[in-house]
């Protein structure tokens, strides 16, 4: 079955380490993109029925308790298998709550990112753990025993000992899916331009090395597992039966359609992408235009090895596979970044670490 | 034209001193071209020379000139190359002269270079005329000018004509004061045909044009004649003049200078300072003076591209049917694939071929340090010259290694002083001469190896002296110095292409700037990778490579796929530009290192 996606762009404020689309806009603007997402779930065809969902952002629990219900209500498939939605710690109390519930939702993301309040005030975040604590206590008592805390390796500042803090926090608070993202550094984030620029705001100069960051994800994969959390894809981990289920469908390429601004859709064995600003993609509705565009083929040929691959359950490769690619997977088999087991092709622990070096013999080959 | 009415003159000037603005204005003067035909830089015609105000190539103009005695002259304006690495063909326009205008900027003073080209004129006994030049600017002082002049130079400057070639000061005067001050020519119209060739160039429909000056005798079209270095005989087919239109004529006499073809294939036949003479009734001797083209420097050039090779080469052959002064030969490289090794006069010679085959033949070029030509004594007793590293023999093999020595003239301003001595220093100069010229300026003559000028030695002149340093060099002669090569191991493998030749005493310094340098240009592969510095099979310097950790996606947001796949995508580009040597890539940047390893000390990160 299908999922859907829900983009809600919209912040409070705009992390540093931030390179979505993501930001801080007018409120007249969020009134309008919120009249053209429904117009767009509205207008989409639904020759099929979503058995998850996923109200990502920006920041969802910003809306209020009636908004978020009443955009929900517009999606067909309720009550979904699973239906998540992403929420800023300390955004909301009891009453919204209630009203996701009654939404739909099912599973909660929240952007914890970092226990250490320092690491915190560097990246613009204004939450402490002690606010997290708060909220995954709330979560539970209302029913949502479901829920994931985000951790980021490589903020400014931050040290394997710190990130260590963190993990303890984790291991307190005993959530049972966490993700865990190493730092990307592009020009899409501030933090990042400055870091690729040499620069010094947002404590560019202070962003660990790589063998840091290395170590922190390493010691995160250890104590998680031992936490009952196995690694189930690249930067996600969960207790058994708790993996995020829309989010597995990105990694075994089965359908699902994104609606609102930057959001992505695969159905049909078509990709396609709505434009990625706020602002044009109201604009487009006013205009009565569809949002989408770059619209192109799937190619699963090659998407079924650097996108699956990300997951720990491995690829399974056909004879006609392994015979075009023989030379890269010996090659990777050999270097250690590869396993071959039970005819599945599977990225060693070191491998997930270079899995770009892999991934990139799978593009244009 | 009888020669009594003839009047050969060039012009001396720095650079930005305004030589090619006065050279327009005598040429609207005189009516050679009319107001609206104007355009900056008439005479710079190839794009280079307008762009870096920079005369490359030769030129003589005609002008018709009718003085205040009331006798119409012709007055042929000889063009010159106006930079250091030019001096010889510098020095053959200057013989086809008898007199040259000595353009000082009247703010900035007389500087190296001018100063290098008026001993050079005044060696061929050229009358000089001082001019003055920008005097409408606030900050002329032309009275502290007309005295450096006569310091420096050594010339009454007293009847200096105070002049401004934008505003159109002084012009009138300086015609006046050539017609009376420059010596008509004095060659014999009867005597057999002896001209000089100053400047040639390929042209695609007449083959090679000679610009030249006739000595003696006279030359027409249909007429037999041969050219002295290489005793090849031709046939006349044009022959003219520019004014700077090109205008044909069936005769040139004595005292005249003019273009000139023949069928003359290659540019190599006409070469710059050679003796035209008729083939029946030949001179008995040459002019003197002609000197076979030397190149001085020489560097690697390699395509960035390597199926661009055959391109390249084409390139260079269509670039040497202009330029006989630089010359190629392929070479191969394991990091850089195939390419050439060539010979320039000098390092902005080298940049001009550089520039010209990436702009007109559009290749990226990837050039290899450049070097210079050593002379080696090997153990057996035999005599090698080198020029290239990869074909430096063994350390064993080696009796005696002997260098390019120049002498340089280095003029710049006291406050510098400290900085600029510390670099000559630090480049193995030996001091000669050391004088105050007045007006807070220092002239300073060193003995430097041609080594230690070629790599970056233009560039810290200018840094230590804030642009305020002028410089003019000659060879002088070759000097025993123990000189090495340096060889860099990449995984163990010898990377030819970064290899250099250099003073034994500064091989352990730059091998190890050398190595920390592309320790941070070459990124972390699969595997840890050792660079060596090595002379012969001793070890002098090392660092490691360490294996990379982590090259990783985090992030798959919303089922963003093709944001992955550019992301990989790019990373594959980036690769493919690489160069592998062994099991590791190598950026193209890591090549340039080697460029700049010449300042030691202030590397930075």
């Amino acid at each position: 079955m299908p999922g859907v996606y829900l983009s809600f762009p919209f912040c409070g404020q705009k992390c540093t380490y931030c390179n979505f689309g993501s930001g801080v806009f007018p409120q007249s603007l969020s009134e309008e993109y919120l009249a053209a997402l429904k117009h767009e779930i509205a207008a989409f065809g639904w020759n099929w029925t979503p058995d998850t969902l996923f109200l990502g952002g920006g920041t969802p629990s910003l809306m209020e308790p009636d908004v978020i219900e009443d955009l929900l209500d517009a999606v067909p498939g309720k009550p979904w298998r699973e239906a998540t939605l992403e929420a800023a710690p300390g955004s909301f109390d009891a009453a919204k709550v209630q009203a996701w519930i009654r939404g739909g939702v099912n599973r909660v993301s929240l952007g914890a990112q970092s226990f250490v309040t320092a690491e915190l005030r560097r990246t613009g975040r204004r939450h402490t753990a002690q606010t997290v604590e708060a909220d995954c206590a709330l979560l539970r008592d209302r029913g949502i025993t479901n829920f994931n805390l985000d951790l980021i390796a490589g903020l400014p500042g931050q040290t394997p000992a710190s990130f260590q803090e963190s993990l303890d926090e984790i291991a307190r608070l005993d959530p049972p899916h966490v993700s865990v993202y190493m730092l990307e550094v592009d020009e899409d984030s501030r933090l990042g331009l400055e870091i690729l620029n040499h620069g010094s705001r947002y404590g560019a100069g202070d962003v660990p090395g790589d063998d840091a960051i290395v170590e922190m994800y390493e010691t995160a994969v250890d104590r998680l597992a031992a936490l009952g959390m196995h690694r189930y894809e690249i930067s996600n981990f969960a207790k058994p039966g708790f993996e995020s289920e829309h989010n597995l469908k990105y990694w075994r390429l089965e359908p699902y359609a994104g609606f609102g601004a930057d959001a992505h859709s695969l159905d049909g064995g078509v990709r396609w992408r709505n434009v990625e600003s706020p602002s044009e993609y109201v604009k487009r509705w006013r205009e009565g235009r569809s949002p989408a565009e770059d619209r192109t083929e799937a190619c699963f040929a090659e998407e079924k090895f650097f996108v699956g691959l990300r997951l720990s359950e491995g690829v399974r490769a056909t004879d006609t596979e392994r015979d075009f690619y023989r030379e890269p997977i010996a090659r990777f088999i050999e270097q250690g970044l590869l396993e071959d087991g039970g005819g599945v092709l599977r990225l060693t622990r070191r491998g997930v670490l270079l899995s770009n070096e892999v991934f990139e013999e799978f593009v244009n080959p | 034209m009888d020669p009594q009415h003839i009047r050969n003159f060039s012009i001396i000037a720095h650079i930005d001193h305004g030589k090619s603005t006065l050279a327009d204005r005598l040429l609207e003067f005189t009516g050679a071209l009319s107001q609206r035909e104007m355009m900056n830089q008439v005479l710079d015609t190839m794009d280079l020379e307008r762009e870096r105000g920079i005369t490359i190539k030769a030129h003589a103009v005609r002008l018709e000139y009718k003085a205040d005695d009331g006798q119409l002259y012709q007055l042929n304006l000889i063009d010159t190359p106006g930079h250091v690495d030019f001096t010889y063909e510098v020095s053959r326009s200057l013989q086809a002269c008898e007199g040259a205008l000595l353009v000082v900027d009247a703010s900035q003073g007389v500087e190296a270079q001018t100063l290098a080209n008026t001993y050079l004129a005044l060696h061929h006994n050229l009358e000089i005329i001082p001019v003055i030049n920008k005097i409408d600017l606030p900050a002329a002082e032309p009275e502290r000018i007309r005295e450096q002049i006569e310091q420096v130079v050594g010339l009454d400057a007293s009847g200096a004509i105070l002049a401004s070639a934008k505003q159109g000061i002084g012009i009138k005067e300086i015609l006046e004061n050539v017609v009376l001050l420059v010596p008509p020519p004095a060659g014999d119209p009867k005597a057999p045909l002896r001209a000089l060739i100053f400047d040639s160039w390929f042209d695609p429909y007449r083959g090679v044009i000679m610009l030249m000056r006739i000595v003696d005798g006279a030359i027409r079209v249909g007429q037999k004649i041969r050219l002295w270095a290489t005793n090849k005989t031709f046939e006349v087919e044009g022959l003219g003049y520019q004014t700077p239109k090109p205008v044909p004529t069936q005769e040139l006499s004595a005292g005249e200078a003019g273009f000139i073809f023949a069928n003359v294939k290659t540019i190599s036949d006409a070469q710059i300072g050679d003796t035209i003479t008729d083939a029946i009734n030949p001179c008995e001797e040459p002019l003197p003076g002609f000197q076979e083209a030397k190149p001085m420097v020489f560097a690697g050039l390699y395509p960035v591209e390597s199926h661009e090779h055959n391109l390249l080469r084409e390139a260079l052959e269509k670039l040497r049917l202009n330029d006989s002064s630089f010359n190629f030969e392929p070479e191969s490289s394991v990091a850089l694939g195939f390419g050439f090794r060539c010979g320039f006069l000098g390092l902005l010679h080298l940049e001009i071929v550089q520039e010209r085959l990436e702009r007109e033949f559009n290749i990226d070029l990837i050039t290899t340090a450049p070097g210079v030509r050593y002379k080696i004594t090997k153990t057996s007793g035999e005599l090698i010259e080198v020029d290239n590293p990869t074909r430096f023999p063994n350390p064993s093999e080696i009796a005696r290694t002997e260098e390019p020595i120049i002498e340089a003239t280095v003029i710049t301003r006291e406050e510098y002083l400290g900085e600029i001595l510390k670099l000559l220093e630090e480049k193995r100069g030996e001091q000669k001469k050391f004088e105050y010229i007045g007006g807070g300026r220092v002239l300073l003559t060193y003995e430097l190896p041609l080594n230690e000028i070629v790599l970056d030695f233009y560039d810290r002149l200018k840094s230590a002296s804030r642009g305020y340093a002028s410089l003019d060099y000659h060879l002088s002669g070759f000097r025993a110095s123990p000189m090495v090569k340096l060889d860099v191991l990449v995984a163990g493998e010898p990377v030819d292409a970064l290899s250099m030749i250099v003073h034994r005493d500064f091989a352990y310094e730059r091998g190890k700037i050398l190595i920390e340098r592309l320790r941070k240009l070459i990124p972390r592969q699969m595997f840890e990778v050792a660079l060596q510095a090595a002379i012969g099979n001793k070890v002098i310097a090392r660092e490691t490579i360490p294996a990379m950790r982590k090259n990783v996606i985090a992030k798959c947001y919303g089922g963003d796929i093709s944001r992955k796949r550019k992301l990989l995508e790019k990373q594959k580009e980036g690769k493919k530009r690489m160069k592998r040597v062994g099991k590791v890539e190598i950026p193209q940047e890591a090549f340039l290192a080697v460029l700049k390893v010449g300042n030691s000390g202030d590397d930075q990160d």
